[in-house]
């Protein structure tokens, strides 16, 4: 019989977001168990499960089995279907968490996903949607994901706790990918950014971008960091501004960092000069760190390896973040692919941190869902 | 009288000869070239018309780029698997026969039988895997799916039969292999000529097939039961010469050939419950793509299966090392077919089988031949009472004959296209495939030509053949004797010995020798020569050998066998003693790495000890690791002494890796760090030698081998570790898992170091700094200076440096402009004086290098002058085709450069088991009938599955019933489909697509035209081609392949959809508004329908408005008019189908033997009905009648008497009264003649009758002039019109000729004018 592959069990509710999308990807179904078991309010969170919400929403057959308490969660992936979709995120967490995983699934669906996100675009725990646009993109088109309608778009701008921000994004579809030898990051040879402030005084953005540029501008001359200010209705329902910048070298690479202010109520007034300020020193930190691909797409960058025809793709990365550790474990245990991975130096001095360099062969996937006629 | 016999000579006006004398004769004349003539005649050549001339252009641009085929990656593996050759074809035409002889040519053994596949080698750089197929349909798709070549038997003396069009049918639809025809039998012809018409209507047939022009064999006769030699040659150098292109299906999966199965389960629980799941191991080469473990296997004929291990074994049939000669020898031909008990060694995991012959094996298997004993013996054992058997008896003719049936006896079958014929010799019943004479009498004089040449190289290959053949004749007899031996040994049973790991390097010349060659590589300074190793090595060898055979003496006692077992690990701790020692000395992080390789490595055990030994270059005491190896007799005595001391090292160790598996990295690269930079000077060599050129990385393969695994045995980071932890940990924890799941009560709680923490922590992507560094020191600030544009470049990307090189290769040039004269530096001079300088500074007076890197210089300026010149001139005009090959090709070479200096253990991690490799796998959860009805003879065949193929889905196809097919499909009935590996039963429902894109059901297939399918089952990838057949079991007479198709989507829903008209009926009229009953059945159905279009029967069209309270479900609506009462009212609506979820796989091979081809799965009502006699129930009302017709009847016509009289007179009813009886007075006179004028009359009606006669007479003699006439003249007119025809086509021919003739030559002219420009 084809019985149906082998389900996979886990426990806690950490790294969900991986284990749903790679259970799609592989079609293999999967098990949590004892998700927040232990404490006082146990089971799943409304962001997840809004998150849940939405992989029923880009596919097609699923089936997701949810036990009264919320602490188990069996999760049967049916084959992507995507199309023109609305989701309402939930607050709690920005769209960045949700984001990233539309990102590794989007080019797999079997019409192109155009969807429309709802809820926080920036906050201080996930990749708002400036990064993704700025960083993600670009990534993806390496692998063959591009055209017209790969985009972000931004239409309000909603800072946490209530959100009210409104994002668009839209990915074509592939059959395969491409391989990729990145493994040259080349030299920065510009700075980008954002410095965007909603429901507060639009001067707040120029502070910040002031106190960026007196950092940065030690290093590199060619810095433009636009100001958003955004008014009306497309200002969300919260208050609040933040920045987020981008080094782009000669190869392409575009490594990211980004701040945003507290949100309202919760903690210490931020000044926009500490943060335009401490915004470029984490891009300092992460041009320290290095690689071809920025810290937060180093797991989309190796899925979409893995999921490339048989050849050998490498890229070179900065250290691994524990997030992209765990990652690469899903993926064995998913794909039975592993990774080979062989640590750098630098052998000049001054071009930052120890490096990592991952190669593997794709395990020549297809995209299944894709009709042809 | 020979003077009268003897002819004048006639010299000849045409045909080649002719021909070829008149151009000599021009020639000698100057005027006869082509060549000539455009020299003389210039103009006549020029461009004439421009539109012509882009045309041919075009043309011949478009000929260029039809030939294109989109460029894919090359992934075959650099030491491919053997080549799977299927020989195919109906019963009794010579398959085994030819396998035999093809197996004898090949290695000079006879084979007895064959059972399953057979693995030879047949070329220093090919091996083939014959196998043979039946006619059973499942044997003919599997194998199909694996073939790189199929052998294609017909018998000649008989033609084609449908299993020949079925195999290439189902070939077609799995992706096309080679094919190549032999034609048999070709010694029954007595009739030369015969026989030739014979091969050619076939071999046109065959063309039609396959391709034009395809290969096909002729095996002209039987020597002593064998074909004859020199044609078997030649097809054996055919088929090793051959090439072949990747299959679309082949090169994206897995696949295995199984050519051995054994049985794992535990005795115990068979014992238990003989009918338990089985854990079975596979053998065979693996093929197609990487088979990872863990990975969705399905064996068609049996299901679909998990591997639960995969390892991959030395090389059964290994090709011989890299050599300089042109043929193989004797020691060189293996065999290889374990299922037929041939193959000498046999490895498994832990042991390796030696096929010893035993005394009695030869004279049992003389006996079994004998038929008389085989009666014997059957009548010995026979289980069932004698009317048993005779009741369930069935008659069979012949010998090999399939058991006659009544049916099978009586039937005749008429049918344009096949026929049934019973062979008289065999009485076999032979599936005769006929076709019209396709060949036209012009055809014969080309095709004969053909032959001609064919025979010729045929003729040219065999005297080559014939040279070799001597040579090994030579051979062959001195090494007869041997053979023999050989033979014995592969009938032989099996007879398992212990071996030690040494001997298994042993066996393997291969393998040693390239671990010398590592030798070679790196332990080059060392001063110490490889043969002396090699011989050391050898006497090492030569004792251990005399130890195992000591220790196979010992086996027979149970008690030995533990004590082999402690020797083995003792001997590895003894190689653990001396890594350890090399490693305590060398490094300390290396630690567990090398150690896991000793662990795991299992043949491969060597290599990692050598590695150890060469990297620990100069610390190593050779004395003491000689004494180790030596003094391995004793080594039970000293090493239980130092056992102690190497388990509290182990021990040691282990906590050391562990510990540092756990610590964060820093630590770890701290102490890498330092390490690292004693190790930067080799690093920098194997940099240097890396950046030589893309093209040199051929170079110095076995010393960059060396090089590397030291490189990647240092820098292997604990990052790995770190995030996959090691493999055999991993395993152990696996395996720990499970048993402690199913022991049940106790479970060992066992904390999950990284995972547990951070179970419920917060999932977030981004990758937080804890401690920033203070970005506003200088030194910080430095550290990342050089990532930008601003900070210092590479010397090879640095615009200044460049600029200087360029002016180093260009040297002096004036600026025209300003006429000024620059100079360019003298270059050997500048380097010169640098290369001195850092002489100085280093203080080593070191010629070499400065002379090398001089030359490295001159050769960087060499291969950069020449880049740019390709660039100007060679690369201007490369299309995107080109770009794109040469990006495949790029490609290509990455995969094969980019593991190749791994050894096989971890490439196999990453990148899976390669193609090529031979390797074992084992599957758990086997139906028992798959063990206990095993039967060689059918393949086993292991397809990988990709991601979510193994699920199940809703598929859609796009089908078309074959041409062949009788009859058309059932929608709802079950077909068998192949599909990807599988076969597997399902209920499809056939659709149409409409212009709306609706999927209209339908209930049968179309007759000629594609349509719709859509069937739950498995998800097969889209572009995946398929066939189906309605039954698997038995032969019918009839074309079996019911349809072919392609997958064109899968979803987990569908969208077919039925009409449903649903009928109503007026119960009130008014003028265009009616209200309708019977439609529906409550108010919200109406609902439901409102606005909808309606109709009635007649055509009257309308809509429907509202529901009317009473009576329930009636609605009223309006038409474009008034409606009866007798109208019948319908809507046409569209009714969803569900498809039924059935998924039933073929499970043949679990079919007891003999009954392999009798699996029948869900049966259609069709045949349900037939074989209960259940008629179907008709409804009456759609039975025919015979029409009765009342006569009808017709008033008459009245006209009422005012009308008649405004008639006009033509149209007034003329009522005639009816004539009475004529009057007497009225009644003519009777005329009496006189004799006299009696007489008159009667001659006169004398004379008029001859007259009459003879008017009769020439009139008919007329008749028959006319008739001979037209006869002379339609003879003449046939003649003429023949003659006519016949000038008509000698003039076509000449018109014809001359056009050809002139196209060719325009061509030729193009393509020359091409060239020109």
């Amino acid at each position: 019989m084809a019985g149906e592959a082998q389900c996979l069990g886990y426990a806690g509710c950490n790294f969900l977001r991986q284990r749903l999308v790679l259970s799609t990807l592989s079609g293999r179904p999967l098990k949590i168990r004892k998700i927040r078991a232990k404490e006082e309010d146990p089971g799943l969170r409304d962001f997840e499960a809004s998150f849940i919400r939405l992989m029923d929403k880009v596919t097609n057959g699923s089936r997701i089995e949810i036990n009264q308490t919320g602490t188990t969660l069996y999760y049967q992936p049916g084959l992507l279907y995507g199309g023109s979709l609305e989701h309402d995120c939930s607050p709690s967490r920005s769209i960045g968490y949700y984001l990233e995983s539309l990102l590794c699934l989007a080019p797999f669906m079997k019409h192109p996903l155009k969807i429309v996100l709802r809820g926080v675009t920036n906050d201080q725990v996930d990749p708002s949607v400036d990064v993704l646009k700025a960083t993600a993109l670009p990534l993806l088109k390496k692998f063959g994901i591009d055209g017209e309608s790969l985009e972000i778009k931004i239409n309000r701008r909603g800072m946490p706790p209530k959100g009210g921000g409104e994002v668009l994004f839209a990915c074509p579809v592939r059959k395969v990918l491409q391989p990729i030898q990145f493994t040259d990051p080349g030299k920065i040879k510009r700075i980008r950014g954002t410095a965007y402030s909603v429901r507060v005084s639009p001067q707040m953005a120029n502070r910040m971008v002031e106190s960026a540029r007196s950092i940065l501008n030690k290093f590199l001359p060619d810095i433009y960091i636009y100001t958003d200010h955004m008014k009306g209705v497309s200002s969300g329902k919260s208050p609040g501004f933040g920045m987020c910048l981008t080094a782009e070298t000669i190869n392409g690479t575009i490594l990211s960092a980004e701040l945003a202010s507290n949100p309202q109520g919760q903690g210490a007034a931020v000044l926009p000069e500490e943060l335009g300020q401490n915004c470029a020193k984490l891009l300092l930190e992460e041009v320290y760190r290095g690689g071809c691909v920025d810290s937060t797409n180093q797991s989309l960058a190796l899925l979409l390896m893995t999921l490339g025809q048989r050849d050998v793709s490498k890229v070179l990365l900065g250290p691994l973040s524990p997030y992209t550790i765990e990652f690469l474990r899903h993926l064995r245990s998913f794909f039975q692919i592993m990774f080979k991975i062989e640590t750098k130096t630098p052998e000049e001095e001054h071009v930052g941190g120890e490096k990592v360099l991952m190669t593997c062969v794709g395990i020549g996937f297809s995209n299944l869902s894709k009709t042809i006629r | 009288m020979e003077e009268k016999e003897k002819k004048k000579h006639r010299a000849k006006h045409s045909g080649p000869k002719a021909e070829k004398k008149r151009k000599r004769y021009l020639n000698d004349l100057g005027i006869g070239d082509e060549e000539n003539a455009r020299k003389r005649n210039p103009k006549a050549f020029t461009v004439q018309s421009a539109v012509r001339m882009a045309r041919t252009f075009h043309r011949t641009q478009d000929l260029k780029t039809k030939k294109h085929h989109i460029p894919v990656v090359d992934r075959t593996p650099l030491e491919p698997p053997p080549v799977v050759v299927v020989v195919v074809g109906p019963p009794k035409v010579g398959k085994s026969t030819l396998i035999k002889c093809l197996i004898k040519n090949f290695t000079r053994q006879k084979l007895v039988e064959i059972r399953g596949p057979v693995t030879i080698v047949s070329g220093k750089k090919r091996r083939l895997t014959i196998i043979e197929c039946g006619c059973d349909i499942n044997t003919m798709i599997d194998l199909a799916k694996v073939a790189d070549l199929v052998l294609m038997l017909i018998d000649a003396s008989f033609g084609f039969e449908m299993e020949t069009f079925e195999f290439l049918n189902i070939c077609q639809v799995h992706g096309f292999p080679k094919m190549m025809g032999v034609l048999t039998h070709l010694d029954t012809f007595k009739n030369n000529k015969q026989l030739k018409k014979t091969k050619k209507k076939l071999k046109h047939r065959f063309w039609t097939e396959v391709y034009p022009g395809a290969k096909l064999f002729y095996l002209s006769g039987m020597v002593h039961g064998e074909y004859q030699k020199q044609e078997i040659h030649n097809l054996g150098r055919f088929i090793s010469v051959m090439k072949f292109r990747p299959l679309t299906w082949q090169t994206s999966h897995p696949y295995v050939l199984a050519d051995r199965m054994e049985e794992l389960t535990n005795p115990e629980d068979v014992r238990i419950n003989p009918k338990c799941d089985r854990k079975i191991s596979l053998y065979g080469y693996l093929r197609g793509a990487h088979l990872k473990n863990k990975s969705q296997i399905h064996m068609p004929g049996v299901g679909d299966f998990t591997v639960s291990d995969v390892s991959f074994l030395p090389d059964p049939c290994a090709l011989p090392e890299q050599q300089k000669k042109r043929s193989l020898n004797e020691k060189e031909k293996l065999v290889y077919a374990p299922l037929s008990g041939v193959g000498g060694i046999v490895y498994d995991k832990d042991a390796v089988y030696i096929d010893l012959g035993g005394s009695h094996a030869h004279e049992k298997e003389e006996e079994e031949v004998r038929p008389n004993h085989e009666l014997v013996q059957s009548l010995i054992s026979t289980h069932s009472a004698i009317d048993v058997k005779m009741a369930s008896s069935k008659v069979s003719l012949f010998m090999d004959s399939r058991p006659l049936g009544s049916e099978d006896v009586g039937q005749e079958f008429v049918m344009p296209k096949e026929e049934r014929q019973i062979d008289l010799k065999t009485g076999r019943v032979r599936r005769k495939a006929l076709f019209e004479e396709e060949e036209k009498e012009n055809d014969d004089a080309v095709s004969d030509e053909e032959d001609d040449q064919e025979e010729e190289e045929e003729e040219a290959m065999s005297e080559d053949g014939s040279d070799g053949d001597d040579e090994d004749d030579a051979e062959e007899e001195s090494n007869r004797a041997l053979l023999r031996e050989e033979i014995a040994l592969g009938r032989a049973k099996r007879l398992k010995t212990e071996v030690a790991k040494e001997e298994a390097v042993n066996e393997l010349p291969a393998f040693a020798d390239s671990d010398d060659d590592l030798e070679i590589g790196s332990e080059g300074e060392e001063g110490k020569t490889a043969p002396e190793e090699n011989e050391m090595e050898e006497d090492d060898d030569d004792e251990e050998g005399e130890e195992d055979e000591q220790r196979t003496y010992e086996n027979e006692s149970s008690d030995s066998e533990f004590e082999a077992a402690s020797k083995r690990v003792t001997e590895s701790k003894q190689y653990e003693i001396n890594n350890e020692d090399t490693e305590m000395r060398s490094q300390i992080s290396d630690h567990s790495l090398k150690r896991k390789a000793v662990l795991t490595t299992d043949s491969g055990n060597c290599t990692a000890e050598e590695a150890s030994e060469s990297e620990a270059e100069n610390s190593l005491d050779e004395g003491d690791d000689e004494e180790g190896s030596h003094d391995e007799l004793e080594v039970e005595e000293s090493n239980r002494k130092g056992f102690r001391h190497t388990q509290a090292k182990k021990a040691d160790s282990i906590r050391q890796t562990k510990v540092k598996a756990v610590e964060a990295e820093d630590d770890d690269d701290d102490v890498e760090n330092l390490l690292r930079d004693e190790e930067e000077y080799e690093e920098k060599i194997d940099f240097s030698a890396d950046t030589t050129g893309a093209l040199k990385w051929k170079e110095d393969l076995t010393q960059k081998a060396a090089q590397a695994f030291l490189r990647q045995q240092r820098s292997t980071p604990n990052l790995r570790k770190l995030i996959y932890g090691t493999a055999v940990e991993d395993e152990d924890h696996k395996s720990e898992d499970a048993g402690d799941e199913l022991g049940g009560l106790f479970r060992v709680s066992r904390p999950d170091k990284a995972s547990k923490q951070k179970a419920n922590a917060l999932d977030c992507s981004k990758f937080l700094i804890e401690k920033p560094q203070d970005w506003d020191l200088e030194e910080v600030m430095s550290s990342i200076r050089d990532c930008f544009v601003t900070g210092k470049w590479e010397d090879d990307k640095d615009a200044a440096k460049l600029l200087e090189e360029d002016e180093e290769l260009y040297g002096d040039f004036e600026d025209l402009e300003t006429g000024v004269v620059h100079k360019g530096k003298p270059a050997a001079e500048g380097d010169e004086s640098g290369s001195e300088e850092e002489d100085e500074d280093g203080k080593i007076s070191k010629p070499e290098p400065e002379e090398e890197e001089k030359k490295k210089e001159r050769i960087d300026k060499k291969r950069k002058l020449k880049e740019m010149f390709d660039a100007e001139y060679d690369e201007g005009d490369a299309t995107y085709f080109d770009d794109l090959k040469e990006e495949m090709h790029k490609q290509a070479q990455l995969n094969r450069a980019e593991f190749e200096d791994q050894d096989d253990e971890t490439r196999v991690q990453y990148e899976g088991f390669r193609p090529g490799m031979y390797v074992r796998i084992e599957v758990e959860n086997v139906p028992c009938e798959f063990v206990l009805n095993f039967d060689p003879h059918y393949p086993i065949i292991l397809g990988g599955l990709g991601n979510s193929e193994g699920n199940v889905g809703y598929v859609q196809l796009r089908l078309k019933k074959h041409r062949w097919y009788k009859k058309i499909l059932k929608t709802r009935d079950p077909l068998i489909l192949s599909l990807g590996w599988r076969r597997f039963q399902t209920i499809p429902m056939f659709y149409i697509e409409d212009h709306n894109g609706r999927h209209r059901l339908l209930k049968y297939t179309p007759q000629h035209m594609h349509c719709g399918a859509t069937f739950w089952g498995p998800i097969t990838p889209q572009g995946t081609g398929f066939l189906a057949v309605q039954s698997v079991s038995g032969t019918t007479p009839d074309f079996r392949i019911a349809a072919t198709g392609v997958v064109l989507d899968l979803d987990k829903s569908i969208t077919i959809v039925k009409k449903l008209k649903l009928t109503g009926f007026p119960f009130k009229i008014f003028k265009n508004t009616s209200f309708i009953k019977g439609m529906f059945n409550s108010q919200l159905e109406v609902a439901k329908f409102e606005g909808a279009a309606i109709r009635t029967v007649s055509g009257i069209r309308g809509q429907i408005k509202k529901a009317l309270r009473t009576p329930v479900g009636a609605f009223r609506a309006t038409f474009e008019d008034k409606l009866l009462m007798s109208d019948i009212v319908f809507v046409r609506t569209w009714y969803p189908v569900s498809i039924p979820t059935f998924y039933n796989p073929v499970t043949s091979l679990l079919k007891p033997a003999g009954e392999k081809n009798s699996w029948s799965g869900m049966k259609t009502t069709g045949q349900l009905r037939h074989e209960r006699g259940i008629k179907l129930k008709q409804n009456k009302d759609s039975l025919y009648k015979p029409i009765v017709r009342e006569k009808r009847h017709f008033n008459k016509l009245h006209i009422p008497k005012a009308l008649q009289k405004a008639l006009p007179f033509k149209n007034k009813p003329k009522n005639l009264d009816k004539k009475g009886k004529t009057p007497k007075d009225q009644w003519r006179p009777a005329v009496i003649r006189e004799p006299h004028e009696k007489k008159i009359s009667a001659l006169l009606s004398a004379l008029s009758t001859v007259n009459n006669y003879k008017i009769k007479k020439a009139k008919v003699k007329h008749r028959e002039q006319l008739k001979e006439y037209l006869k002379v003249k339609q003879k003449e007119d046939e003649q003429k019109f023949k003659r006519q025809k016949e000038a008509k086509k000698k003039i076509y021919r000449i018109l014809g000729q001359r056009e050809k003739k002139r196209q060719k030559s325009s061509l030729k002219g193009s393509s020359k004018g091409e060239k020109n420009m």
